[in-house]
């Protein structure tokens, strides 16, 4: 019993830790999957015109909604995004920043671009549209506009859409690089047959998928699944050993 | 050679587990009828005999199993009477204890007790602690023995020995007897699973004691549910499979069987695979790993290879155009030889990940378990029973002709029951229902032939059953 | 259908058993002398042995990859449906489920397109098993609590199909089921 309650404290501590970390609700990520996003058309910088279509045929997209006056998520959740994809050095797919307030014109993304040092960076689009309304439909992105702030009220949200133009995949809030990093395979239509639900603890799972390599790596839950064979092992050895001596000592065979 | 005592106990198990065999069988044939529409139980009754029939079938041929192994290995080693009494003593309790949840509080959570359901209480609330309780009671005492067993094992064989790892090599100097090798690598099975149990059970507690701040992952409480689950439906069998290795040939009035290089490699091999075939039960749960998937497929294909290669053939050698003394021992251990194989061939086919999708959960997983239950390790434990009964009292079996009448009404009935369960598999028909959708036509009228054929079964084992208990009583009620 | 052949299958090599048992049996019955036995039976294992393994890794290098799990892995899924299972119903719907205002709806599904099912539970491990018209069991996953398990398949037969829960649930797990029209 002394275990169980050893266990009981590690387990509960583990979970306290877990939950402060998790805070998405998951529910709303499961709209729209798998719809064709609205084809907008794209006012992009350097006064070039495209169609969303035009754009996704090249490369994958993860399409970023943000407004420039934001006060609030905006930039703090670029800035996550910029940082978590300088890490993984992967170019399989563009990044498309673009705005859904009508206040916007190219120069506040332009200027937008440049305070994040990614006016140069092929990668990276920054783009308006007149079709702002279709767009977020398509999304299932709701922003509420409130009169006292001056402000939108919205979620940070970033949304994988593959060469076909399906959503595969939205992420709300700002997020951990290993569900970035699920949001870039699911663009580059990598299947893994099961996910996790983001509001359970993940407290002694067995599996952890890394959607770099496609792979599972062991979780802490694994070692328990392996425990009783290793206890096994011990106490077989242990045993042998603490008989064997013992009837040396003695000194006397025991096959009587 | 054997005390009087480890007679007496012996005895008293076989007693035991003749009478909780029946009562599940009649639990069994309740339920069959249920689907077949003949009787009507509500639900909750319904899966409460299912619980019960369950745990219940899996414990006393556990504990069959033990007691034979535990008086055979007598012949090699000292064993302890104590633990042997402890074990029957907890397995008392705990039987009774968990009839308690069923019985009375309708604990009816299913004999896998598949976490997070004992959590979603649908009965009496004290039904899940105790129904844990007597988990834990039941495990303690075979922990106990199973430990108790292997220190014997290896206060005279070193580990090496008692994996005879010494015959890999050409003339070894010293044997290691097959049932030494055999039961050493089957309790180490045993304690594995038994382990596995804790651990499941410690989790649980931690999840009932911490008052919704911990909550357990869904997916490693069902594998550590099948390590121990499945684990230890198949070690129940190795362990009838060590009373063959010793007995067949000494019924029979052959030379008595040796460990030869591949016995030992077959069976070292049986050990590895035993304990990673669980995840097979798990095919259908994409949150898996595929490598585990696969592991699970292979693991079990390859533990069928020492098993045929090794066991079956070295049984069909000795018997094959060799004069043999046949009595019902020898028998049983034959007839039950090929019911694990045809069992086999059916655990095979669903083990098959791209079968497993449309066989996971129907009556095809009833019928291959029940086909080397029923037709398998019951008559090896049953074959044992019979043997051990007629060394301290006459063989009295006057004819010939009643035993040949007994082992025909036993293979009827256990062929007819398992058809049943067979074509309904086939037919898509889902398991543990306790009544069928309109949809599954076929169902209600396989059931009720289910039920017949189970009672041709039934009447086998009661005539075993009186003719085994009597001797059995008469070893009990003689002086000590 | 794949379930009858697996059926002829096991009751032919279940007769087969049989056979060779009895066989055997009846050998032993009407030998004379004690030391016939078999002629060089290491011989015979060792090729039995090896037929085995040969059979079964023909089988396995065949099945395996027909696993569910590596079915069209590569295509983008024309519909994806939720599923949210409780103890004793299934929600189904085309969008996302909120479990603290459940509401499922009637699906219909294109014929001859690929579709995907996430399944999960919102209490304990239900089956999400789908039968056709004809009440056979086509394909299925679990519904396991925390995680979603995608299932994908392409129907070819319009009509309209039934889901069972394979996995026991408690007390009413033979009322848990749903139905979808494919068109």
């Amino acid at each position: 019993m002394f275990k169980g309650i050893v266990l009981t404290i590690i387990a509960v501590w583990f979970t306290l830790i877990v939950n402060a970390q998790t805070a998405s609700t998951g529910m709303e990520e499961e709209t729209n999957i798998y719809e064709k996003i609205f084809d907008a058309p794209l006012h992009l910088s350097g006064e070039q015109q495209m169609t969303f279509t035009a754009l996704y045929q090249q490369k994958p997209i993860l399409v970023a909604l943000i407004f420039t006056r934001c006060s609030g998520i905006c930039s703090p959740f670029l800035l996550e995004l910029k940082d978590n994809l300088q890490q993984t050095d992967d170019k399989s797919f563009n990044i498309l920043v673009i705005s859904f307030d009508p206040r916007d014109n190219l120069e506040d993304m332009n200027n937008m671009a440049q305070k994040f040092g990614l006016e140069n960076d092929p990668q990276w689009i920054f783009a308006v549209t007149d079709s702002i309304e279709q767009l977020n439909q398509s999304i299932g992105f709701y922003p509420i506009w409130d009169n006292e702030t001056g402000q939108f009220d919205h979620d940070a949200l970033l949304v994988g859409v593959n060469i076909e133009g399906y959503i595969t995949k939205k992420l709300i809030g700002i997020r951990k690089k290993h569900d970035l990093d699920l949001l870039i395979s699911s663009v580059n239509n990598v299947f893994s047959p099961t996910y996790r639900l983001p509001n359970k603890n993940s407290l002694f799972s067995c599996f952890n998928y890394d959607p770099k390599t496609g792979k599972n790596t062991p979780g802490l839950g694994l070692l328990f699944i392996a425990l009783p064979a290793v206890l096994t092992v011990l106490m077989l050895v242990s045993i042998s050993y603490f008989v064997r001596n013992k009837s040396q000592r003695m000194d006397r065979p025991y096959s009587e | 050679m054997e005390s009087i005592k480890l007679r007496k106990i012996t005895s008293v198990w076989i007693l035991a587990v003749f009478v909780l065999f029946i009562v599940s069988i009649v639990l069994g044939i309740l339920m069959r009828l249920n689907q077949g529409e003949i009787i009507k139980q509500n639900s909750v009754t319904f899966y409460t005999n299912m619980t019960t029939h369950g745990l219940t079938m899996i414990g006393i041929w556990f504990v069959a199993g033990m007691a034979a192994i535990n008086y055979l290995m007598e012949r090699y080693v000292k064993t302890s009477y104590t633990a042997n009494m402890i074990a029957l003593v907890l397995t008392v309790i705990g039987v009774l204890m968990f009839w308690a949840t069923t019985f009375i509080g309708k604990f009816h959570a299913g004999w896998t007790f598949l976490y997070p359901l004992p959590f979603k209480v649908m009965w009496a609330t004290w039904a899940t602690p105790l129904f844990l309780v007597s988990l834990t009671v039941l495990g303690l005492g075979w922990l106990i023995w199973s430990i108790s067993l292997m220190t014997q094992i290896l206060r005279k064989y070193s580990i090496s020995q008692a994996f005879a790892w010494q015959h890999f090599k050409k003339n070894p100097s010293v044997e290691t007897p097959p049932f030494i090798l055999i039961s050493m690598i089957t309790l180490v099975g045993v304690i594995a699973c038994l382990l596995a149990a804790v651990v499941l059970i410690v989790l649980f507690f931690a999840e009932f004691f911490s008052n919704g701040s911990f909550v357990n992952d869904a997916l490693l409480m069902k594998n550590l549910t099948y390590f121990f689950g499945h684990t230890i439906a198949n070690e129940m069998l190795y362990l009838g499979l060590a009373v063959i290795y010793e007995l067949f040939s000494e019924v029979s009035g052959t030379p008595k069987w040796k460990t030869t290089w591949y016995v030992a490699v077959a069976w070292n091999c049986t050990l590895i695979f035993i304990l990673t075939a669980f995840f097979h039960h798990l095919y259908m749960d994409f949150v898996q790993p595929e490598g585990f998937q696969i592991i699970g497929q292979l693991a079990s294909y390859l533990a069928s290879l020492p098993a045929a290669g090794v066991t079956v053939f070295s049984v069909l050698i000795a018997v094959y155009r060799t004069k043999i003394k046949w009595s019902l021992t020898n028998l049983l251990f034959f007839i039950g030889v090929a019911g694990w194989v045809i069992g086999g061939l059916g655990a095979v086919i669903d083990a098959t990940i791209s079968n497993n999708v449309v066989l996971h959960n129907t009556l095809w997983v009833p019928a291959h378990f029940h086909t080397y239950n029923a037709m398998g390790n019951v008559l090896f434990s049953i074959a044992f029973f019979y043997w051990f009964s007629t060394q301290f009292t006459e063989n009295n079996i006057k004819s010939e002709k009643l035993t040949m009448a007994t082992l025909t009404i036993l293979l009827i009935g256990g062929i007819g029951f398992l058809l049943a369960f067979y074509v309904g598999g086939a037919d898509s028909v889902p398991r543990r229902y306790s009544t069928y959708p309109a949809e599954f036509t076929s169902a209600a009228p396989l059931a009720v032939i289910g039920a017949i054929f189970a009672t041709i079964y039934l009447i086998a084992i009661l005539i075993f059953f009186f003719n085994i208990s009597k001797r059995c009583l008469k070893v009990l009620s003689s002086p000590s | 259908m794949q379930q009858s052949s697996i059926l002829l299958l096991f009751l032919a090599l279940a007769v087969i058993g049989v056979i060779v048992f009895t066989y055997v049996y009846l050998s032993s019955k009407k030998v004379e002398q004690s030391e016939q036995g078999m002629a060089n039976p290491q011989k015979k294992r060792f090729w039995f042995l090896l037929i085995l393994f040969v059979i079964l890794g023909i089988f396995a290098s065949v099945t395996i990859p027909k696993s569910p799990y590596f079915l069209f892995a590569k295509e983008t899924p024309a519909k994806t449906i939720h599923v949210a299972s409780m103890q004793f119903a299934f929600f189904l719907s085309e969008h996302a489920i909120d479990p603290e205002n459940l509401s499922g709806e009637s699906i219909e599904l294109p014929a001859n397109e690929l579709v995907e099912f996430r399944v999960t539970s919102l209490d304990v491990n239900h089956g999400f098993a789908i039968y056709d018209e004809s009440n056979r069991l086509i394909t299925q996953t679990q519904a396991m609590p925390g995680y979603v398990n995608r299932l994908r398949y392409k129907f070819t037969e319009p009509g309209t199909y039934n889901i069972f829960c394979l996995e026991y649930c408690g007390m009413a797990h033979q009322i848990m089921r749903s139905s979808f029209i494919v068109k």
